[in-house]
């Protein structure tokens, strides 16, 4: 598979892609708040799309593209380059991130959001952002600084 | 994209605009979005173990015996350390404190019987798997009414009250007999999770003859001891970092895992890793304390309060942690921020095998004033007065006597100023609009509440926070501040402090947090009191600076001749230190200040809810939320609103969502797919309202609000269920059963 641009050939096919990214790629963005799917703090892009890297076996992707918050810039668009950095500027400038831990997973689902609509509504970024719990911001400066990309 | 820090100033600018009062980023918030910071469990070090916990399988029982013949045959196992490896196995002086391995009796479903340290997490894993135990189980004690009953099991040496506080300031009785009005009420509040991102965990490394431990606390120098006390060696030989951490809400307050690092790192001479899991954390991570709150209220003909009396029944769980001092933050704002001749509470905290109760966000005040907003509602309704007008006609004002204690608060209280910015919001002005455009099955209301909250531990505490500060050749101040920060960005706010004292721009100064090496013992990060008494503390600093090179040069400017000068004449180190102001007596007999812990400052929220209510599903949709806030100067206006909406958030799930459950000392609710909290989806927009103010004894006028307001949402929904539905509820969290019962007129049977 490759991740972030770079092939990688990872040894065992049972391992989670979260402790694959984490432990033996050094990449550690993804964070594990629950393990079970339900906090999105681990969320990367496979092919693409938004995925709990703790829900996922390298084995099940071994042939895919994986994006994590690192180099997510990888993943903008074509005709829209330098999304991320917008993204990331507006959270910077909204004061989104309190503790931030929730942020590296919750930046994926956002980028997704805004690959999807140019100009995302409340109720599609909060429809985006759903997967993502974050437990110190109550959501709503995220959706002021995704606004803020999408105009 | 990367920012390149800004040049470094060497010369003094030119800064025309105050920097306190503006908007600015946290520090790490360009590491943060770029998913480069590093927490304290993405630590990792070269040779490290990895460890994990292993848990009783019982709520309540007497060990008989540990085997750990199996774990220790699991290849890769380098220790299984038991109660007895542990130097001084005890989290506290006191039995109720428990121990840190558990050796003799389980109190709580999951206590930590075995800690094992291996070469990876799986081997750990397996090997804690493989600890078994012989148990003679004891009776269960799971309500903290059967906790009281004669015969009930003991859970400690003392029994089973693991801490009682009451006091009157007058006959509340005869006042109450007297009343025109009297509004009783028995309301219940649920065990919430505190659910911090980032589950608790971290490094440890032997050092020395000591540790040190990368581990989230919101309290340094009670960890340091706690490690300190444990392997029975020196506090100075314990180094804690304490961030950056993903979160903590009061949950890393009372959290044993520096602990369990520490002793790990102590025992296997090894660097240690080690992170709980969610369903661990859900299973004995400390929770805010359920209440059990009987309360009346009188009032008078034309709306005074003539008297206030709360009885409160908590459970503390196995352990005592915060439970004791949780109940003096209810006591005190059992009255509310209101006026009254007199006022009565009696609170009494007791062991069970539930959920282990701690520190949470509000500290037992969201769950007295649960009662006393319900109870301010329900006399409106009862007397046909309108509910800001109630509220303001018994206000409590800046310099009055505190209704219980009659201590004087102080005088930057702004509680009416507060409300009525939330009041005159249009959400509030609007409630009649609102309510009549109501369609289809839905119902719709608005509903107001108010509370304040203490800043600091609290009077009698010899609450301090302290700063160490120098400066370089080249003009640039160094600090080391506390309280550290748990994702308040409290570091950039520090910065902000120094800026405007010194009259320099950021550029030139540095903050350091949350090393206790570096960082001088400075107290918790809680009780509201990291913008006031790290923020101060950094003030004095600055000022101490100033006035050293004005001794030293004549000018009061800090350049880098200025800051030459000092460090040729061995001045240029400074320690300062921030007792916090005690409030005067009050009624507290004189040696008693700290059995109570009365505070001098408040910071005060008023909130309004409108909500729809399906009259045949009892679903509830809050629509929108007004947070006003008094917390004197906004150092950093985007923080607080930060902040008020994280609060508010959590408020909201605590009103509507949050329950911790558990049946028979075994949770129902083990992981996030049964205790849900707010996503995206379910919270509203929220207004915040900053309500002018200046504190005296804060930093340039600032107080602390970060608590308080996760305290007005849920009596606010409540109220606007009233206006909604016409029933007030009596319990939280409000969910759609429990609606439907109410709406219905059922009575719920009381546990
Ligand atoms: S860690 Fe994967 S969803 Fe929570
Ligand atoms: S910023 Fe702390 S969890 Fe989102």
């Amino acid at each position: 598979m490759n991740v972030n641009g770079q092939r990688v050939h990872p040894e065992d096919p049972t391992a989670r892609l979260l402790d694959f990214l984490r432990d033996d790629l050094d990449l550690r963005a993804a964070k594990e708040g629950c393990g079970m799917g339900e906090c999105g703090s681990c969320t990367v892009l496979v092919d693409g799309r938004t995925v709990c890297s703790c829900l996922v076996l390298v084995g099940q992707i071994a042939d895919s593209d994986i994006v994590t918050a690192e180099a997510l810039e990888r993943s903008d668009p074509p005709g829209r380059p330098g999304l991320t950095d917008r993204l990331r500027a507006e959270l910077v400038d909204h004061h989104a991130p309190q503790c931030g831990f929730c942020i590296p997973g919750l930046i994926v689902s956002a980028h997704a959001v805004l690959t999807e609509h140019l100009s995302p509504t409340d109720e599609q970024i909060c429809c985006g952002l759903e997967g993502n719990l974050c437990r110190c911001t109550g959501y709503r400066s995220f959706v002021r600084a995704i606004q803020a990309v999408g105009r | 994209m990367t920012r390149a820090p800004a040049p470094l100033a060497t010369t003094v600018q030119e800064r025309s605009a105050l920097i306190v009062g503006q908007s600015l980023p946290a520090d790490d918030a360009w590491p943060i979005v770029t998913g480069a910071l590093e927490f304290v469990t993405d630590r990792r070090v070269d040779g490290m173990l990895h460890a994990a916990i292993a848990h009783a399988t019982v709520p309540h029982a007497l060990i008989q015996s540990i085997d750990v013949t199996a774990a220790r045959a699991v290849p890769g196992v380098v220790a299984v350390l038991l109660g007895g490896d542990v130097p001084v196995n005890a989290l506290g002086d006191d039995d109720g404190d428990g121990p840190v391995i558990v050796d003799t009796v389980v109190r709580q479903l999951g206590d930590p019987i075995a800690l094992v340290a291996a070469v990876d997490e799986a081997t750990a894993q397996a090997a804690a798997a493989a600890v078994t135990a012989a148990y003679l189980p004891l009776p269960i004690v799971d309500s903290a009414r059967s906790a009281l009953e004669p015969g009930a099991p003991q859970l400690h040496d003392k029994g089973n009250v693991a801490g009682h506080l009451a006091f009157a300031s007058g006959d509340v009785d005869a006042a109450i007999r007297g009343a025109y009005l009297t509004v009783e009420r028995h309301v219940r509040t649920p065990v919430q999770e505190h659910v911090a991102l980032e589950t608790p965990g971290g490094i440890a490394m032997p050092d020395g003859v000591g540790v040190t431990v990368w581990c989230g606390s919101q309290f340094p120098g009670v960890h340091r001891r706690k490690i300190a006390r444990a392997l029975n060696i020196d506090i100075a030989d314990v180094r804690l970092i304490s961030n950056p951490v993903g979160g903590a809400f009061g949950s890393r307050n009372d959290d044993p895992m520096p602990v369990y690092l520490a002793v790990l790192a102590w025992a296997t001479r090894r660097p240690v890793h080690l992170k709980m899991s969610r369903e661990d954390v859900m299973l004995i991570g400390q929770k805010r304390h359920p209440f059990d709150i009987t309360t009346r209220t009188g009032f008078s003909s034309d709306g005074r309060i003539v008297a206030s009396d709360m009885t409160a029944l908590v459970d503390t769980g196995p352990y005592t942690t915060s439970g004791p001092n949780v109940l003096k933050t209810s006591a005190e704002l059992s009255v509310g921020p209101y006026r009254m001749p007199m006022a009565r509470f009696d609170g009494t905290v007791v062991y069970t095998n539930n959920a282990n109760g701690g520190a949470f966000r509000g500290y037992g005040v969201p769950q007295s004033a649960f009662a006393i907003e319900t109870a301010m509602t329900q006399a409106a309704a009862d007397l046909g007065i309108d509910p800001v007008e109630l509220r303001l006609m018994n206000i409590l004002r800046g310099g009055d006597e505190h209704a219980l204690y009659r201590h004087h608060v102080t005088t930057s209280l702004r509680a009416a100023e507060t409300l009525q910015a939330a009041a005159e919001h249009a959400w509030w002005r609007d409630r009649a609009a609102w309510r009549a455009a109501a369609t289809g099955p839905w119902l719709r209301g608005t509903g107001i509440a108010l509370a304040m909250k203490g800043v600091g531990l609290g009077s009698g505490k010899g609450d301090t926070s302290r700063a160490r500060l120098i400066v370089s050749r080249e003009g640039v101040v160094q600090i080391w501040a506390g309280p550290n920060h748990t994702g308040q960005s409290i570091d950039s706010s520090y910065r902000q402090v120094a800026a405007d004292t010194l009259g320099i721009p950021m550029d030139r100064i540095r903050m350091t947090v949350g090393d206790s090496q570096l960082v001088p013992e400075a107290g918790s990060t809680s009780s509201s009191r990291s913008m006031y008494a790290g923020g101060e503390v950094v003030r004095r600093a600055c000022v101490e600076l100033l006035d050293r090179i004005e001794t030293s040069t004549g000018t009061r400017v800090v350049d880098p001749s200025t800051c030459r000068a000092l460090i040729d004449s061995g001045d240029a180190e400074i320690l300062a230190e921030f007792r916090l102001p005690d409030s005067d007596l009050g009624m507290i007999p004189p040696g008693q200040l700290v059995t109570f812990a009365p505070h001098l400052v408040f910071g005060c929220s008023a909130q309004v809810a409108r909500l729809e209510v399906n009259r045949y599903t009892g679903e509830l949709h809050v629509c929108g939320i007004v947070c006003a806030i008094d917390c004197g100067t906004a150092i950093n206006p985007a923080g607080v609103i930060g902040q008020a909406e994280g609060g508010v958030t959590q408020g909201l799930g605590y009103a509507v969502m949050e329950e911790h459950l558990i049946a028979g000392g075994r949770p129902l609710t083990k992981s996030l797919e049964t205790y849900a909290i707010p996503t995206s989806r379910d919270v509203p927009p929220i207004e915040t309202i900053l309500v002018d103010g200046s504190e005296p004894t804060g930093p340039m006028g600032a107080k602390g609000m970060s608590e308080v307001v996760v305290v007005p949402t849920a009596p606010a929904i409540a109220a606007a269920v009233l206006d909604a539905a016409g029933v007030l509820p009596d319990r939280i969290p409000i969910t759609p059963e429990r609606m439907m019962r109410w709406m219905s007129g059922e009575q719920e049977a009381i546990a």
